[in-house]
């Protein structure tokens, strides 16, 4: 190992052994401790209210599904420049925007038949590639130069940049929630007695899929490769021939249409639209991203659906907090998260220097 | 070549002006805004013309707000100018502050009776105590909760850190949002809001919300007291000890400076700051509203703290008067005019986001330092641009490695 | 020349591990009172590792570190530079945007006293606090040479400038001990002669023990008085210079060419 990258190493585990027990062991203690009450909240609640739990357990993990997609963009990005792109909840709620118009304005579909579900794969393909390509303008124009500057200029410029998409979505969208018909179908059908929408089915149906071919990119393709080395060490990655450029420009367009997809399946699901809808469900997909663990897509996945289920039951069940309350406990998951295990749940242990 | 590296040099290492210089041109300024508004304005002899365009472009109401964001723009540069560290929500404190006033100024704890040398009778409901001390309480209410926060949050790395104050930025008006029932207990008054405050006592006369001239000299005072607060840590050991953080966190470690200490410093004095611009909006708009304590405002603060200068009391300054009035008057009166003259529609008001968010990029993009840049920051913080220019010409042997 | 019996420093079995690969392997190190120690190995032996082990920068696995008779091997790097162990880096580490004499005053932070509250109210005794700070500054950057630097910012320096500002710069801390990591890398032989002589000055004036980690043998061999050699993580000689000169194993691990080069310079 050369002395650099021992170094590196090294002031990852500043705490020293002993110590590092120690945290370890409170840790775990405090995972079980809050586990076990969340574990007592679960089962009061199933007793209390089977058919509702089972309900609201599914609805939160379609909404974990949603927040995976935003949340895999996230991850994406921070793991190849370290940077959190505060833009990135904005552009799905510019890819849900595209989609309404997509459907229903240009091509005018409002039922939910043959004609309509084509005009959804259509729009699912053409949210992907607007979304994908306008990270790739905003990474190009904003982000670019400031590769090597200190930390606080790109952060600040993300935020802009988020402030500008809201506006954009102020624009066309106005300022008030606006209601888009759906071309998904809208029934439910009933599994024991638990009543599941058809969407919800057919949002597995897109998000899987998607999250399969994004693993098979990163992991079987040139470029996911490239992806990878870069995320490590960019230098050396230059090195070896990597354009890292335009592998940077590539993970922020399968970030970018990863979001657009979200976009168009938050957007049939729920049928609406509103300019600060990114802002958000961005800081829900980010903390998700962080739970399971930053750079890591899998964990990305896994802490959006424990976050979608979270809320879920949160604002569903009878014995909660109550949706009022959502976002607060959200945050407040991010912040422990963040104070606590910063690794999250998949990540290294990355203890940070003092 | 050699002659535009050298005026570069000589731009980059001159002399600034003077803060006394700087100090005795505001208050200047704000000594002829006073006069025109306690007197010019209310006087029968001004002519219409000139009244109409002061009260559309500049009316008292404006300036007193804009008072207000420099106040709280002067402790969010202690954060992010000169110790380095980006706060995204810093609107907690300026919530905080504004709920201290609305609690200790009101009858709104009417089940309470407490005086406290109060500008009200004795008879009032509620907790009443003079606005001078609520400043001072409103403070260290503040200082507590920044210290709080920041205690588990400061050694987290920049962008963690962002996101984290971000959480509580949005966590803590949330509580304030929904506070009216909290297990019982009527914390905020939720979205209803806090209204009618007491006066505040000068001695010569209780001011209520319309006293805007009066209100002025205050405001006038409390930003000049951040910016002798500022000015004079700068000096001192501590504000080295900032510079040094911001500049290289870990060599400042290695030569004895506390790293968390120093940081919650600079984060309890900042929140101090936003605790009293809090309690002085509470009077200015005689309430506390909940809805009115967002995210945007943590980052308005932050483009005013960026476009002025990060660091620089005196840009920061003019940052936020600017931006708080293109917010507040600026662009609603461009709107009229323009709508009135062409017969349009625009709504000009909405550009808000457009605006702030391009201030941002394109300050960072091209003027990272600010308008009136504090002058070594201009050198840190255009290190390693991808088209960086030529440094002030350094009389270095080829070496490795170089400097940080 | 004989070492001091008294210890200033006691770093006794520092390992070091990170994950599976031992940095560190149970090494013993002391620094006697005022003398000046050096530590040398090949390239990834070890020495900066150990070095940010007695900076508490890293914590070791195992072992630890009696500065006097005081156990520092769980304190932080600020604490630690706070009673006496100051330390210059490999790769000059200023703050280039600070004047030279603000660098020092930097360094002084946790040696003066002033808080908040008096710093606000410029009270007579902060200031006279800042006063004797910036004459002391003053007098150790007339010590180092460059006192006619002292208002000029640090980035503007020249390179070797630069290093003796870092060497003020670890002085301001009233440190018991200086540890020097490469201090001449770049420096040519002419500048390393003057260098070994400002070792000794700094040493005799300043009352201090130093430690070096040179690579730079000629250095080595004429400033130290006892040398410690690590390789691959494990001390595997120490002595004087005489003795690590013609050690077997030293020169096998690297010393071979080095040596003859240093005698010939």
């Amino acid at each position: 190992m050369t002395q650099a990258a021992v170094e590196k190493v090294a002031v990852r585990q500043y705490k020293g052994t002993p110590g590092q027990i120690r945290r370890r062991r409170i840790e775990l203690t405090a995972g079980v401790v809050l586990g076990s009450l969340a574990m007592v909240w679960i089962v009061i609640n199933i007793i209390n209210s089977p058919t509702q739990f089972a309900q609201v357990f599914i609805l939160g993990f379609r909404n974990g599904l949603l927040y995976a997609l935003i949340a895999l963009g996230y991850t994406l990005v921070y793991g190849i420049i370290e940077l959190i792109n505060f833009a990135h909840g904005d552009l799905f709620m510019l890819g849900a925007l595209f989609a309404s118009y997509f459907i229903t304005v240009w091509f005018g579909q409002e039922k939910s038949n043959l004609a309509g579900w084509l005009t959804f794969l259509a729009a699912l393909i053409a949210a992907m590639a607007f979304c994908g390509g306008l990270n790739i303008l905003i990474e190009r124009f904003a982000y670019r130069r400031l590769r090597r500057a200190p930390k606080i200029a790109p952060l600040i410029t993300a935020v802009g940049v988020s402030f500008i998409l809201q506006f954009v979505g102020i624009k066309w969208n106005g300022s008030t929630p606006r209601n888009w018909p759906k071309v998904l179908p809208q029934s439910e059908f009933t599994v024991l007695g638990v009543n599941v929408a058809w969407n919800t089915v057919i949002l597995l149906l897109v998000a899987v899929p998607l999250l399969l071919l994004l693993t098979w990119v990163v992991t079987k393709t040139r470029q996911g490769k490239a992806m990878r080395a870069t995320a490590q060490d960019q230098d050396a990655a230059r090195l070896m021939g990597i354009d890292v450029n335009r592998t940077i420009s590539f993970t922020f367009a399968i970030g970018g249409a990863l979001a657009g997809a979200a976009g168009l399946l938050y957007q049939q699901t729920t049928g609406t639209t509103n300019y600060n809808l990114g802002f958000q469900l961005g800081l829900i997909a980010f903390t998700s991203a962080v739970l399971g663990g930053i750079g890591n897509l899998n964990g990305a996945v896994l802490g959006a659906v424990l976050i979608g289920i979270i809320q879920g039951l949160n604002d569903g069940l009878p014995i909660a907090l109550g949706q009022k309350w959502s976002q607060t406990v959200v945050f407040t998951i991010l912040i422990l998260i963040m104070v606590f295990k910063p690794a999250g749940l998949l990540g290294k242990s990355t203890t940070e220097k003092v | 070549m050699a002659t535009r590296a050298a005026r570069k040099a000589k731009k980059a290492t001159r002399k600034p002006a003077s803060h006394r210089t700087w100090a005795l041109g505001y208050l200047a300024v704000a000594a002829v805004i006073f006069v025109v508004y306690q007197y010019a304005l209310p006087w029968e002899g001004l002519p219409l013309p000139i009244y109409d365009f002061l009260q559309l472009w500049l009316p008292p109401t404006s300036i007193n707000e804009a008072l207000v964001y420099v106040i709280c723009a002067l402790g969010l540069n202690v954060v992010v100018g000169y110790a380095g560290l980006l706060d995204l929500g810093y609107v907690a404190f300026w919530a905080i502050g504004g709920y201290s006033a609305g609690w200790f100024m009101s009858n709104f704890f009417e089940q309470w009776n407490v005086h406290g040398l109060a500008s009200v009778a004795a008879t009032e409901p509620g907790i009443h105590i003079n606005f001078w001390l609520v400043l001072v309480i409103g403070g260290v209410i503040c200082a507590f909760f920044g210290v709080v926060i920041g205690a588990p949050t400061l050694r987290l790395k920049s962008d963690y850190l962002a996101l984290v104050t971000l959480g509580f930025g949005e966590i803590i008006p949330q509580i304030f949002f929904n506070g009216e029932d909290i297990n019982g207990f009527n914390l905020s008054n939720g979205t209803k809001g806090i209204t009618r405050l007491d006066p505040i006592p000068t001695g010569v006369k209780d001011l209520g919300p319309f006293d805007f001239g009066s209100k002025f000299v205050i405001f006038v005072l409390l930003a000049a007291l951040m910016v002798f607060i500022s000015l004079q840590l700068r000096r001192g050991r501590l504000g080295r000890a900032w510079l040094a953080i911001r500049e290289d966190e870990l060599a400042a470690s290695m030569m004895g400076v506390p790293l968390m200490r120093t940081k919650l410093a600079s984060y309890a004095v900042g929140a101090v700051a936003g605790g009293i611009g809090g309690v002085a909006f509470a009077t200015h708009v005689d309430g506390v509203y909940a809805e009115r304590f967002n995210f945007s405002i943590s980052i308005f603060l932050l483009a005013m703290v960026v476009l002025g200068g990060m660091g620089n009391v005196w840009g920061v300054i003019l940052g936020a008067f600017i931006l708080s009035w293109i917010n507040s008057t600026g662009l609603p009166a461009l709107g009229d005019t323009f709508n009135t003259q062409f017969g349009t529609n625009i709504d000009f008001p909405s550009f808000t986001f457009l605006l702030f968010g391009l201030v941002l990029i394109l300050m960072i993009l091209f003027k990272r330092e600010g308008l009136i840049p504090e002058s070594r920051l201009r050198m840190v913080l255009h290190e390693g641009d991808a088209d960086e220019e030529l440094k002030p010409a350094q009389l270095k042997p080829a070496d490795g490695e170089g400097n940080k | 020349m004989t070492l001091s019996n008294e210890l200033v420093l006691d770093a006794s079995n520092i390992s070091v591990q990170f994950g599976g690969l031992l940095a560190v392997n149970d090494v013993s190190f002391n620094i006697p009172k005022k003398s000046v120690v050096s530590l040398i190995g090949p390239n990834g032996a070890g020495k900066t590792t150990f070095f940010n082990v007695l900076t508490g920068l890293y914590k070791p696995s195992e072992g630890k570190v009696m500065f006097g008779d005081r156990e520092i091997t769980d304190l932080p790097p600020h604490k630690i530079a706070s009673i006496g162990l100051a330390r210059t880096f490999q790769n000059i580490r200023l703050f280039g945007l600070m004047t030279a004499e603000e660098n020092l005053l930097v360094a002084m932070h946790s040696h003066l006293k002033s808080g908040i509250a008096s710093t606000i109210l410029r009270t007579s005794r902060q200031r006279k606090e800042e006063k004797e700070a910036l004459e002391s500054a003053r007098e150790i950057l007339d010590f180092v040479g460059i006192g006619k630097w002292a208002s000029e910012y640090a980035r503007n320096l020249s390179y070797g400038d630069q290093r003796r500002l870092e060497v003020a710069r670890a002085l301001a801390l009233k440190p018991e001990i200086l540890l020097l990591d490469e201090p001449t890398a770049g420096m040519n032989p002419q500048e390393s002669g003057v260098f070994v002589d400002f070792v000794h000055r700094v040493r005799d004036a300043r009352d201090v023990a130093i430690l070096l980690i040179e690579h730079d043998m000629s250095v080595v061999m004429s400033v130290s008085e006892r040398i410690t050699v690590l390789d691959r993580g494990e001390k595997i000689a120490e002595g004087s210079p005489e003795e690590i000169r013609s050690n077997q194993r030293v020169i096998e691990a690297y010393l071979g060419k080095a040596a003859s080069e240093g005698r010939g310079k």
